[in-house]
């Protein structure tokens, strides 16, 4: 899951085309900034406003076109337009460690090249930064890597570097890039290996030809699976120790992506936190990460796991809010249209779901409530609130299994591990 | 006692997709029993960490990290002390150490063949810590046993210590005729697979019915069994796998054939690079599907000769297997990972051995059936009658021909039933 926002402008206008068309729309909003105090460098924004909306049957997004990878399992999907590059997982006919780059402008996504990844079993992970300048590829299992690209030409990656150490020895899960005070870092999620301890890995990627290594933190039960890095703060999920949130530079009080504070933790229900989307809205509110639980399952049949709604609005006790289920299907990866407030999540058996997350996510009716006494918790129920939009997918009269997911200029781009790329139109 | 399998097999096609011919010494252990007063001490090291890393080719067998070859065992198989006794016509014993706990059948290197079956990981729970108290009165065994449910991750793998008491089985053995055996067992195993906990649980059953005679001149073994473990994420279950078992031997003036037939159901996982090895501990949800394997093994093993102090008997056995999906088959293709759905192995080695061969295992103190009522705790257990077989070179003779309470040990089985 990678953090592909849309500009500012587009983003206030997508707000104001949205409030004129909702009858039932956000109600005037708390313009009032939240500096909270444990990181007072953050602007958490203001209260997201009440939304209420009707019951609907969700939708069914309209599919484009799609692209086939018969030869190996796709995993995680990249794109920044007219290019998208899917990564390979295990082994089908031939072993994952192919990134496939696919011109995406039109309907129909088209294979334009690809690249081997030398010694890779798994090529689970792939993300662009933000300036289109670098491509970076996770490898599983050992000798854990990540190989950093050139991408002077988008569809021609070239080599710079390849980065893998004794903390990445057991395989790197998940790499997320993103930049804190102008210095591009890889955050490397280590599986558990003959260690037994996974770990984080942060890299500096100042100089993409000679990664360094930085920092490294033994964390997660058992696992950390991903992360979410933006403006200074890095969301870590570590499976059943919950989702933690990192200072790495955000809060102003000293942090960095070498030296982390941890600011909060949340355990949320059910724990298997497998990754993070951090949620900016139209209106400025920063209020809510978007947790991916992911539980056991079967690829190709069946999965479990669902999306959790984390409230940071005090980052130091971030507290579950609501959650979005599915029968029978499990969440993957997350993107968020974040000017029209649509949370698209992979979500394996189940294909796509288009989610509606404007405004105030945690309050709701007591008939849309989920409480449980166990944990002393009540939670909004996102389906019982009419906020499941659309489904993507299920109509195509064969088997899928959505790895991840891209919302990006209107469309939604999806890797599927049975069949693919394909290529939606949004929900929105 | 001390043992080993030179041993050749060629597995046709494999997960290579091709065949392979290799060689092993396999199953190189040396067995100790200890008595003190009424202690007694149960030890087992099984060398294959020294001689079978990259495991023995077994298309079909899974487990530890490894497919289509079997793992090798921890150097400590087994590392027990305990003591029992009996009073008022009830027998008791507990043991603690490093074991088998009490659930499913005897461990497969005690059984008629060399190749272990599918179920291995289905039907036994092994090489954990385990404290097992067993009650036995009459015809009637009782065990239960907690241990840790972590399984070894390598052949010098420490236990988890800590998890101690996180898992626990339980068996009930009834005895209704000599030779006859029947048992039925259950036993939570808690996050097997990741040594730190949260991975998936596993809920097991097994019956077993269990038969065996030997006389002077022969002998008779069967073993039929149904195993059950499903696999539970947050106590919801993910997988079922089942399996089927039926195998029977029978053995005359030393040479004896062997039959076993097979329907198991196998959990299929992401290979790493090596195809025969998986990601341990596995990095989330890396399952494929279930496979479905049948399985017919024929075995021929002639008379045993003794050279000094080893005996040594050569042995073949051929094995021809059918995969088929499982229920869910998920994205498993055996077309894909075999280029066939049909298989064969060969095999071909000698059993070597030298000492006082150890009985069955899996079982301690009177949970064994051929402790019975009547032999006290800290009787070493191959002087008891019926442990001991006629005219195998470097054993005692046996005493009588009668059915036994229960099964003669494993050599007898295959082939050393006198001249």
């Amino acid at each position: 899951m990678k953090p592909f926002l849309v500009p500012p402008f587009a983003a206030a206008f997508i707000l104001l085309a949205a409030c004129g068309g909702d009858s039932t729309g956000p109600a005037a909003v708390d313009t009032t900034g939240l500096k909270p105090a444990s990181c007072p460098g953050i602007n958490l924004g203001p209260k997201p406003a009440p939304l209420t909306l009707p019951q609907t049957t969700p939708a069914a997004m309209r599919v484009l076109g799609f692209g086939t990878e018969p030869d190996r399992y796709t995993a995680e999907i990249a794109v920044r337009s007219p290019t998208a590059y899917t990564t390979t997982w295990g082994v089908r006919r031939v072993q994952g460690n192919k990134v496939n780059i696919w011109d995406v402008s039109g309907n129909t996504p088209t294979l334009v090249d690809s690249v081997i990844v030398t010694g890779a079993n798994t090529t689970g992970d792939v993300a662009v930064s933000d300036d289109g300048k670098l491509l970076v590829v996770a490898t599983e299992f050992a000798p854990g890597s990540i190989a950093v690209y050139d991408l002077t030409n988008p569809r021609k990656p070239a080599l710079l570097s390849r980065f893998t150490s004794d903390q990445t020895a057991a395989g790197v899960h998940t790499a997320e890039i993103g930049r804190v005070n102008g210095k591009l870092y890889a955050f490397l999620a280590v599986d558990i290996g003959s260690s037994g301890a996974a770990r984080l890995v942060t890299v500096d990627l100042s100089n993409p030809s000679v990664p360094v290594m930085v920092n490294v933190k033994v964390t997660g039960n058992p696992y950390v699976h991903d992360t979410f890095v933006r403006d200074g703060l890095l969301f870590v999920a570590l499976w059943n120790d919950g989702m933690q949130i990192w200072d790495i530079g955000g809060c102003g009080t000293g942090a960095s992506p070498e030296a982390p504070k941890i600011l909060g933790t949340v355990k949320t229900v059910n724990g298997e936190v497998h990754n993070v989307w951090w949620y900016h809205d139209a209106s400025g509110s920063k209020r809510y990460a978007f947790v991916g639980e992911e539980g056991a399952g079967i690829i190709g049949t069946s999965s479990r796991g669902d999306i959790h709604v984390v409230d940071i609005t005090d980052p130091a006790q971030p507290k579950e809010v609501a959650f979005y289920h599915v029968d029978g299907a499990g969440t993957h990866n997350f993107s968020v249209d974040e000017a029209n407030g649509v949370l698209y999540a992979a979500y394996y058996n189940g294909g796509v779901r288009a989610i509606d997350v404007r405004g105030d996510l945690g309050t709701c009716t007591a008939a849309q409530q989920d409480v449980n006494t166990t944990l002393n918790l009540t939670r909004c129920n996102l389906r019982l609130m009419g906020r499941e939009l659309a489904v993507g997918l299920l109509d195509q009269n064969r088997q899928v299994y959505v790895w991840g997911v891209q919302y990006l200029g209107g469309n939604v781009y999806a890797s599927d591990m049975v069949n693919g790329i394909w290529k939606l139109a949004a929900a929105k | 006692m001390a043992q080993a399998v030179p041993l050749a097999t060629r597995a046709d096609p494999t997960a290579t997709r091709s065949a392979l011919t290799e060689g092993y010494l396999t199953q190189p252990i040396v067995m100790a029993h200890a008595w003190y007063g009424p202690l007694q001490a149960i030890g087992t090291l099984n060398l294959e960490g020294l001689t079978l890393q990259r495991g023995e080719l077994t298309t079909g067998g899974y487990g530890e990290g490894y497919v289509d070859r079997r793992h090798p065992h921890a150097y400590v198989h087994e590392l027990l002390i305990g003591a029992g006794g009996t009073a008022a016509g009830f027998g008791a014993s507990l043991f603690a150490g490093r074991g088998f706990a009490p659930f499913g059948s005897d461990d497969p290197m005690v059984r008629p063949f060399e190749k272990y079956p599918v179920n291995h990981h289905l039907a036994q729970v092994l090489e954990r810590v385990v404290i097992v108290g067993a009650v036995r009165r009459g015809p009637v065994i009782a065990e239960v046993g907690t241990f840790n449910g972590d399984e070894p991750t390598g052949p010098g793998s420490v236990p988890k210590f800590s998890r101690v008491g996180d898992s626990w089985a339980s068996r009930l053995t009834l005895l209704p005729l000599a030779g006859v055996e029947l048992s039925a067992s259950v036993a939570r195993v808690t996050s097997p697979e990741i040594p730190q906990g949260h991975g998936l649980d596993q809920r097991k059953g097994s019956l077993v019915a269990r038969y065996a005679y030997a006389s002077r001149k022969s002998s008779r073994y069967a073993l039929v069994e149904w195993e059950q473990t499903g696999e539970r994420d947050r106590g919801v279950l993910i997988t079922k796998l089942q399996s089927v078992l039926a195998e029977g031997a029978y053995c005359r003036a030393g040479t004896s054939v062997a039959a076993r037939i097979e329907r198991t159901d196998r959990p299929e996982e992401e290979p790493l690079l090596d195809p025969f090895r998986t990601p341990r501990p596995p990095p989330d949800l890396s399952n494929l599907g279930e496979s479905r394997w049948t399985t017919l093994t024929i075995a021929l093993a002639a008379p045993a000769t003794r050279a000094w102090f080893v005996t040594g008997q050569p042995f073949v056995e051929v094995a021809r297997l059918a995969v088929a999906p499982g229920d869910p088959a998920g994205i498993f293709s055996s077309e894909l990972r075999y280029g066939t759905n049909r298989m064969w192995m060969f095999s071909a080695g000698v059993r070597l051995w030298a000492g006082m061969m150890h009985g069955r295992m899996g079982r301690y103190g009177v949970a064994e059936p051929d402790a019975g009522m009547h032999m006290p705790m800290g009787t070493p257990k191959h002087a008891a009658e019926s442990d001991t077989m006629p005219g195998m070179p470097g054993m005692p003779g046996m005493t009588h021909s009668v059915p036994m309470a229960s099964s003669p040990s494993r050599f007898s089985l295959i082939s050393s039933c006198g001249p």
